[in-house]
């Protein structure tokens, strides 16, 4: 671990200009990834910008008009507690309780969640991979078993964040404000493929940070996520899945489905989701929907499973919101 | 007392030793049920100093003036160390000394195939250097310091493939441990398969476990004089400092181990680390204690796993069910340096079979090294043995269990021996009823739903019958407090509560009344906590102890109170006579000179000709969701002869460990390495997966079928650690072929395997 310098802006604004001055620094929020990757000597910062002063960040407010927006810095715990996304965006509120474990819930926000950096050991190990800005993606001819099946090249990994595939599943839009001004762009936006970028996971540029999640109002839906991971707690997703529907009668009138673990982004499958309209939830159907998802997927060598795991997953998201 | 040569089985192997036995021959405790606190749901003896911090761990010492070893470790799997440049390092802030090959005498390591620093590094975890500093962060970042440069050497991480190589020596014998392979045979196999009807063959692997205790391996050294203390993270404080006291050149009377509490070893501190013997070094050098701790990776890298293992079985029986012959043969990787990763043990002994042969190769590899592993060799041999039992009792129609018990073993078959107990066919019986074994899917993977469950068992045997030499002192003190002393260790196993226990009940008095000292090579000899030896070998001691002290203290009432000994009768900690209570222990022990009332107890011997073995049989009954692969534990039920159970509580505590890490092989945990640079891909806690709370079986229910084995010893007790573990991962493994109707072969069984098993890309 590398001696670091440390602060505590009392504003966005403050923090944005020093991000931007300073283009080696990292941002703080509650700090269990960014911790433990400085601890491991995976990056070296020479600032550490810790957010944790800026109270402004911290919220849940729902507005039927608006929808329900969620400040940057808030617990992933007390995104679990609300009793509204409950309600409403119960998607988000089944990947949050999908996230790691509750302690780490409890100090994990959920902009940190969103902009986590990738689990690929070949990163988080010492290799000197694309991805920490050498030339190679080790997991091509080695052990690519948690790796993407689409997307990939010439880096291979897969995003680790839950949360980031409900947000997509609902539509949300992300708040990114820097010293002088604000934007709002799309979620699908805001993550970026390694052919644009293998060094950087979203569109974040030095002195931008995300500050707020806004979901627009969808509270007649029905939606389900399901991750599937190798133990019961603390892992992260093989493959996971979200789905948002509006149903009428076993009819989805219109859906939207989003994918983790498959891609280097929160992945959407365009032909699953065009299918989705006015889609009668039959086995015939399920089946008929699933074959069109990852027609474009390239396995390596260990991680072939994950298209029929994916293909899977479809059908039982679609087979278990019925019931 | 005398001295006697004696053997017992410990890890796999015979281990004859001479030393002091009790000649006293005591009859058998009466069952639990009329006893007052053998076997009972007794709290922990040490579980309040432990839930409240008082409970101090190797991991906790801190001397004054102490100072810290940080251990540099290779990076690379196989090379020569050419040049190494400690200038910078030793320059740094708080640097105190650096060790390394250039600078430090050869000490013989791995039985004379490398050295505390050798200048080849044979894998990526290899020790190079032992940077000394004021501080932990002072050392570490020394560490980084230092230059080397190397001559790079092929390696290979793959057991079969570095067998196979022609132009790799991981060592001058070649790439063979103990250069030979392990055979065994019986009766004539090829005769056996002559006459048998059907021939099943498959092969089945296992991964690399590792260890991974809660509690990192550490050391504390610190010189007083002549004398070396060492505090250590151990399961065997006498076996440190045996070896320590041999590396140095010193007596092993100036070498005192001690180690009170632990958080846990399974295996991997059943021997001296080089790590204690570097502390040793510099604290003689720089005259300061010395402390070295390994990080988590480290743990991960450099102190033992359980090798992997490529089995293949053939098994040859008759139509209706009669076993004539098995072959074994077996692959382990044992990592870059000597040790057995032989597991044939369950072959030759577990099932009734006239002819048996098994060939066992551990192979080098340019990896960390494997250790002992809770039940070594048995996990594995289990896994593929069951799996095969299964196979042929499909093919020939008949129910798996049915099948087992058509070739139960009444007797030993590799000694010819008469059991000193075997009550599996009880096991069987009740754990089948326990788990709904009538209920099983007839037909594997028939059930219609993609949430499919089965129903699966294995069996197990294991040694755990211990032996002497064993000691255990008992002194009562001034105040009335019986104080017991023996060189034995609780890992966190339960050995404080159950040594309190029995001096309880064999003294009539309050378990407050009683006080444990153990983990201290000042107390009378206890051998190494490992092979499941620890209760049966250490707790007849504690007994012998006892009750010569009962003895003592009619002799000593008689002598305070006049009145002779027949006439005195003892009762719960007081002696009446003519029913008039007269004096009592604490009377006693205040009346009498210092050290009078003192007894050593010691163990007795084994009866020669009779084999002592735990036996059992888990069941498992799971849910395999088919679309994502995921298995759900739902039940487990573990039914086993291990004689007398010590504790109830900490027996339940220590089944649940075993399960738990059993699921853990079964289902999550391995090893990765990447085989093209020769290095650990996951070695942390996060992506090394030992099971959470979410992943344990919704139930597990432990039973227990004999109230004691009289022959194996006088408290009647075997000893349960490895027992629990060793058969439920072969148990699962069963249960999630009889849930989907396709043989998962290798371990651990994850979502992609089952995915790749269920569904053709």
């Amino acid at each position: 671990m590398n001696n670091f310098e440390y602060m505590q802006p009392e504003s966005i604004e403050i923090a944005s200009k020093f991000l931007k001055k300073n283009s080696s620094s990292y941002l703080y929020a509650g700090g269990t990834d960014i911790l433990g990757m400085i601890k491991e000597d995976i990056i070296s910062p020479k600032q550490l910008v810790n957010l944790k002063k800026i109270n402004s960040l911290n919220y849940i407010k729902f507005d039927e008009k608006e929808g329900l927006k969620i400040g940057a810095l808030t617990k992933l715990s007390e995104i679990e507690k609300s009793e509204i996304i409950k309600k409403s965006f119960n998607v988000l509120h089944q990947a949050v309780k999908e996230v790691a474990t509750l302690q780490l819930r409890n100090v994990g926000t959920i902009g940190g969640n969103i902009c986590q950096r990738p689990r690929c050991f070949y990163f988080r190990g010492d290799f000197d991979c694309i991805r920490k800005g050498g030339d190679t993606c080790f997991a091509v001819t080695g052990n690519s078993k948690y790796h993407c099946i689409i997307g990939g090249g010439p880096c291979y990994i897969v995003h680790p964040s839950d949360t980031a595939v409900a947000l997509l599943a609902l539509d949300a839009k992300f708040k990114i404000s820097s010293e002088k001004s604000e934007k709002i762009i799309s979620a699908r936006e805001f993550f970026v493929l390694p052919d644009v970028d293998d060094q950087k996971e979203n569109i974040l540029k030095d002195g931008e940070i995300l500050t707020e999640i806004i979901i627009p109002n969808s509270s007649n839906n029905i939606s389900k996520f399901i991750k599937v991971k190798e133990r019961g707690a603390w892992d992260f997703a093989l493959v996971s899945i979200a789905g948002v529907f509006e149903i009428e009668n076993k009819i989805i009138k219109s859906g939207k489905i989003t994918f983790g673990g498959v891609a280097p982004i929160p992945w959407v499958e365009e032909k699953v989701n065009t299918g989705l309209t006015n889609f009668k939830i039959d086995e015939n159907n399920i089946e008929k929907l699933s074959s069109l998802a990852f027609t474009k997927a390239e396995a390596m060598d260990k991680n072939s499973y994950k298209i029929p795991l994916a293909k899977n997953l479809i059908k039982k998201l679609l087979s278990e919101i019925v019931y | 007392m005398s001295i006697k040569k004696s053997k017992h089985f410990f890890e796999e192997d015979f281990v004859e030793k001479i030393g002091e036995v009790s000649d006293e021959n005591y009859k058998q405790l009466p069952p639990n049920k009329d006893l007052k606190y053998i076997g009972k749901k007794i709290p922990r003896y040490d579980g309040y100093a432990k839930v409240s911090g008082k409970a101090v761990y190797t991991f906790d010492i801190n001397l004054p003036n102490m100072v810290y070893g940080k251990i540099l470790r290779s990076e690379i799997p196989h090379g020569k160390i050419k040049s190494i440049d400690i200038s910078k390092a030793k320059s740094t802030d708080g640097v105190l000394d650096i060790l390394t090959f250039e600078n430090t005498p050869d000490y013989n390591w791995y039985g004379n195939s490398s050295k505390l620093f050798d200048q080849v590094v044979r894998y990526e975890g290899d020790e190079i250097a032992c940077i000394c500093a004021e501080t932990q962060k002072d050392a570490e970042e020394a560490a980084k310091k230092i230059i080397i440069s190397y001559e790079k050497l092929p390696f290979e991480v793959d057991a079969e493939k570095s067998f196979k190589s022609e132009n790799l020596k991981i060592h001058e014998s070649g790439n063979i441990s103990r250069e030979k392979p392990d055979e065994y045979s019986r009766g004539n196999v090829d005769d056996g398969f002559e006459q048998s009807e059907i021939i099943v063959e498959d092969t089945y692997s296992t991964q690399i476990a590792i260890h991974n205790p809660t509690e990192v391996h550490c050391s504390v050294a610190n010189w007083e004089g002549e004398k070396l203390k060492i505090w250590d993270s151990t399961q065997g404080i006498f076996e440190v400092r045996n070896s320590i006291a041999k590396s140095l050149g010193i007596n092993e009377e100036n070498v005192q181990v001690i180690k009170e509490y632990m958080g846990g070893g399974f295996g991997s501190k059943l021997e001296a680390g080089k790590y204690t013997l570097m502390a040793a070094i510099l604290s003689k050098k720089l005259k300061r204690p010395v402390k070295i701790v390994l990080d988590r990776k480290e743990m991960n890298l450099a102190v033992g796993n359980r090798p992997d293992s490529k089995q293949t079985l053939k098994l040859g029986l008759k139509k209706d069910g009669t076993i004539l012959a098995l072959n074994h043969y077996s692959i382990a990787n044992v990592g870059a340096y000597p040790s057995g990763g032989g597991c044939s043990w369950p072959a030759r002994t577990m099932y009734q079979i006239p002819n048996v042969k098994t060939v066992d190769y551990s192979i080098f590899t340019n990896t960390g090294r494997s250790r002992a592993f809770r039940a070594p060799g048995h996990v594995q041999g289990t896994f593929a043995l069951d799996a095969i039992m299964d196979d042929a009792a499909e093919k020939i129609g008949m129910d798996p269990l049915e099948f087992r018990i058509k070739n139960y073993a009444e007797k030993d078959q590799v000694w010819g021996g008469n059991y000193s107990s075997k009550m599996l066919k009880e096991a069987y019986k009740i754990g089948a009823e326990k788990i709904g074994w009538g209920k099983r899917n007839k037909i594997p993977g028939s059930e219609k739903s993609y949430l499919k469950t089965g129903i699966g068992l294995a069996s197990q045997i294991w040694w755990g019958g211990g032996g002497p030499p064993a000691h255990a002192n008992m002194k009562i003190a001034k105040d009335g407090l019986v104080h017991v002393y023996s060189g034995t260790q609780d890992l966190g196993t339960g050995t404080y509560t159950f040594i309190s226990q029995i001096a309880a009940e064999i003294l009539e008095i309050p378990l407050n009344k009683i006080k444990v000292h153990l983990g201290d090579t000042d107390f009378p000899f206890g051998p190494s906590s490992g092979g499941s030896t620890t209760a049966p070998s250490i707790s007849p001691a504690v007994r012998d102890a006892a009750e010569k002290m009962k003895k003592k203290l009619f002799s000593a009432a008689s002598a305070l109170t006049n009145i002779s000994e027949d006439k005195l009768i003892y009762s719960e900690g007081s002696f009446s006579s003519e029913n008039i209570k007269i004096i009592n222990i604490d009377e006693i022990a205040n009346q009498v000179e210092s050290d009078s009332l003192f007894t050593k107890g010691s163990r007795e011997e084994n009866i020669e000709g009779i084999v002592v073995q735990t036996f059992g049989a888990q069941f498992a009954k799971v849910e395999v969701d088919t679309l994502t692969g995921n298995v759900k534990v739902i039940k487990i039920v573990a039914a086993h002869d291990i004689g007398r159970t010590l504790n109830r509580q900490t027996l339940e505590n220590q089944f649940h460990g075993g399960i738990m890490q059993g699921l853990g092989f079964a289902l999550t945990e391995e090893r990765i390495m990447d085989s093209d640079y020769g290095k650990m891909l996951n070695p942390n806690m996060h992506d090394y997966k030992i099971p959470t709370m979410l992943d344990a079986p919704t139930e597990i229910e432990v039973i227990i079928v004999n109230d004691m084995d009289e022959l194996a010893n006088n408290m009647g007790v075997k000893g349960i650690g490895e027992p629990a573990m060793i058969p439920t991962a072969a148990a699962i493994a069963n249960a999630v072929y009889n849930a989907i109707g396709v043989r998962i072969k290798s371990l651990p069984i994850t979502p992609d395997k089952i995915i790749n098993a269920l569904y053709k890309n």
